[in-house]
């Protein structure tokens, strides 16, 4: 079925999760000391016992990873949050209104995808500040692409988000999803450890993660350089793997989502 | 040409028909009403009808679109104003407003103004700009009409509009839909059930059960059909029913005799029109509220009276005994019951039984209600879950919190 697009609901709908991102600082905080944490725990703390790999120190090595982290768990929760929407009725308010389901939930992508952005930039900004990335003229450029990157990784995997929501009708089912989804994308992303240190079953379960393309593209970014496992064109094969990615769920999320009843 | 007509509507969620092959019209700036208990259906019609679920069968056209082809279309056509809460609570509510507006494409002058105009009207422009998380249960329900009427649709669905509200905001609501029906000519549709909202507010009235209508009138005509007038008996211990029932079928002036729960919700909306009874002091009659002629479009409507209720008291109050729940009730429908009462409670007397009170009413929705369905319309059913939804609509209503 052929959905007419309409920009204001798109507007509107993105307007909202900007709205309630910004008000929910509690949330933002949380979030971002959450991943302060592990960048100053495991940055300097098992930075001094590991050293580094490859001649980068080991919080260099780190930071990408844990901006991902940031990236991911942001943009599934604001996927999943259709499911709040539903339990609370807002979703009822939107669906009734002459838009389209795919405006609607257009919207909703663009808007997780800019908030867990957002959060992606602050957590860049803190690593930067510790030192994790060597200023140089090139790192400006790096830097503007990586903002790029964060919202093509947090479109799909808001899609991600939006495709569970839709699916599950049950918020209790959350706890599956933190355990079953975000925790394995998130450690096997490549964050703490790089994939040609491991053995070959791991690699290969490394591969699958869509995730695991993004803090490599967020390592070229920002590092200059990727795993050695991918090539030198690495960034090339995570970008397009990215993108299929990001297209596919988008894809399935608003096929389900303009397929769920109130 | 009518502004909704559904065709053999039916939904079935698997081996439950939750409506049932229904087919009705409404014309244009008619208040139609479903009344009916929960669980009958309502809010499943509504939904079909404003394309948020699919027909299992059947169809229908609203404003001349059909809801299944021309679903946007009919989108454009309505407002909603949903049973249970559908505000988003982290917005403020001059923010809900806004949303609502601009999904529906007003124009940003437009917007500004009519939300300001409504903000008036449900009396919340002083709180407009705090979330609406802070407001009390009233306050959210008032936003929540507020923003179904923002862009004027041509019908509107309002769900159980005034559930679990007091008896002021619910007046006041009353009031401001019969405003808007008569001075911007918007069809509405109401569910509802109380009997008491149906007949005050509804040019015709379909009661419905079981997912089928079962009468389709105007209140008057409804009430009409039940000639008499009902005497209620109760009594001390509800054994003695099954003795007195059979004697009292055997008069010739008893038209019908019914059993019902004599339960403790029918008092408390009896205390209700009390209370508005008293607010609306007057007016004739006491009942009337000042409905606002005049307007634009200047329709003169059938005025819709309020049950009058004689209340005779013998012993104690009106069903106040009746919160244990298992209490019944013998409702007698009697040609001149005024001057019967003796007679009948001569006879109940012979029996032994004691009378706890007698009550003597012209018939109401309620009564015809009971007439066509054999049941009381307060009698619940529906699911456990539903019963429990309802419960916390009604406990958030009164501003009190609920968690679970
Ligand atoms: N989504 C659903 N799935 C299964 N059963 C449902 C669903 N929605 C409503 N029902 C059932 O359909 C019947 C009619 O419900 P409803 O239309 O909500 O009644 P009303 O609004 O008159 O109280 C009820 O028995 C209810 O439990
Ligand atoms: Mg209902």
């Amino acid at each position: 079925m052929v959905q007419p697009l309409s920009g204001q609901a798109i507007y509107v709908v993105l307007l909202r999760e900007l709205k309630r991102y910004w008000r929910a600082k509690a949330r933002i905080i949380a979030s971002v000391a959450q991943s302060f944490f592990f960048l100053v725990i495991f940055g300097l703390g098992l930075g001094s016992f590991i050293g580094g790999f490859g001649g980068m120190n080991y919080l260099s090595y780190l930071g990408p990873g844990i901006i991902g982290m940031g990236l991911l768990f942001g943009s599934v929760f604001s996927g999943v949050s259709v499911i709040f929407d539903r339990q609370f009725g807002f979703m009822k308010e939107m669906l009734v209104a002459p838009v389209s389901r795919t405006s609607i939930i257009l919207g909703k992508i663009l808007g997780g995808a800019v908030t867990a952005s957002i959060q992606g930039i602050i957590l860049m900004t803190v690593a930067g500040l510790m030192g994790a990335f060597t200023p140089t003229p090139a790192l400006a450029a790096g830097v503007l692409a990586a903002v790029g990157v964060m919202l093509l990784i947090t479109a799909g995997f808001v899609g991600l988000g939006v495709t569970i929501g839709s699916a599950l009708s049950d918020f209790h089912a959350f706890q599956l999803i933190a355990t079953f989804v975000m925790w394995p994308l998130f450690m096997l992303s490549g964050v703490f450890f790089p994939i040609d240190m491991a053995p070959a079953p791991l690699q290969v379960a490394m591969l699958c993660d869509p995730m695991f393309y993004g803090v490599e593209l967020l390592r070229w970014c920002l590092l200059g350089a990727g795993t050695p496992l991918l090539g030198p064109f690495g960034w090339l094969i995570a970008l397009g793997v990215l993108a299929g990615f990001t297209a596919v769920m988008v894809g399935i999320g608003t096929y389900l989502f303009s397929r769920v009843q109130v | 040409m009518p502004v909704i007509e559904a065709n053999n509507l039916t939904k079935r969620f698997g081996p439950l028909t939750a409506v049932d092959h229904v087919s009705f019209s409404v014309e244009e700036g008619e208040i139609l009403g479903f009344l009916g208990p929960n669980g009958a259906g309502k809010t499943t019609t509504l939904n079909m009808l404003a394309t948020l679920l699919r027909p299992t069968s059947g169809t229908a056209t609203v404003n001349g679109h059909d809801i299944l082809e021309e679903s946007d279309a009919v989108r454009r056509s309505i407002g909603f104003v949903f049973q249970d809460p559908t505000l988003d609570i982290e917005l403020t509510g001059h923010e809900n407003l806004d949303f609502h507006g601009r999904l529906y494409g007003l124009k940003r002058d437009v917007r500004q103004q009519r939300i300001k105009e409504i903000l008036k009207v449900v009396q919340l422009t002083d709180r407009a700009d705090d979330l609406v998380k802070t407001y009390s249960g009233g306050m959210k329900r008032r936003l929540e009409i507020a923003r179904g009427l923002l862009h004027y649709p041509k019908v509107l669905f309002l769900d159980e509009p005034t559930l679990g509200l007091d008896p002021q905001t619910r007046r006041a609501i009353w009031e401001h839909i019969q405003r808007l029906n008569q001075d911007e000519n918007i069809t509405i549709i109401l569910t509802t059930h109380y009997t008491e909202e149906a007949d005050y507010l509804c040019d015709r009235i379909q009661i419905i059960d079981f997912g089928k209508i079962v009468a389709l009138d105007t209140p008057d005509k409804l009430k009409a059909r039940l000639e008499g007038d009902i005497v209620s008996l109760v009594f001390k211990d509800s054994a003695a029913i099954p003795k007195i029932k059979p004697l009292l079928e055997k008069k010739g002036w008893v038209r019908r005799v019914d059993e019902v729960a004599s339960d403790n919700n029918h008092a408390a909306m009896s205390r209700m029109m009390q209370a508005m009874r008293g607010m609306a002091s007057g007016n004739m009659g006491g009942m009337m509220p000042s409905m606002s002629f005049g307007g634009a479009a200047g329709r003169s409507k059938i005025p819709k009276h309020m049950p009058q209720k004689i209340v005779q008291g013998i012993g104690g109050g009106n069903g106040e005994n009746g919160r244990d729940g298992g209490q019944r009730r013998l409702n007698l429908l009697v040609d001149d019951g005024g001057h019967r009462i003796p007679e009948i409670v001569k006879l109940v007397d012979r029996t032994g039984a004691v009378l706890e009170s007698v009550e003597l009413h012209k018939p109401t929705l309620d009564d015809v209600f009971l007439s066509v369905t054999g049941r009381n319309i307060r009698d619940e059913r529906g699911s456990f879950m539903e019963t429990v939804r309802r419960y916390r609509i009604v406990r958030e209503a009164r501003g009190q919190h609920v968690r679970g």
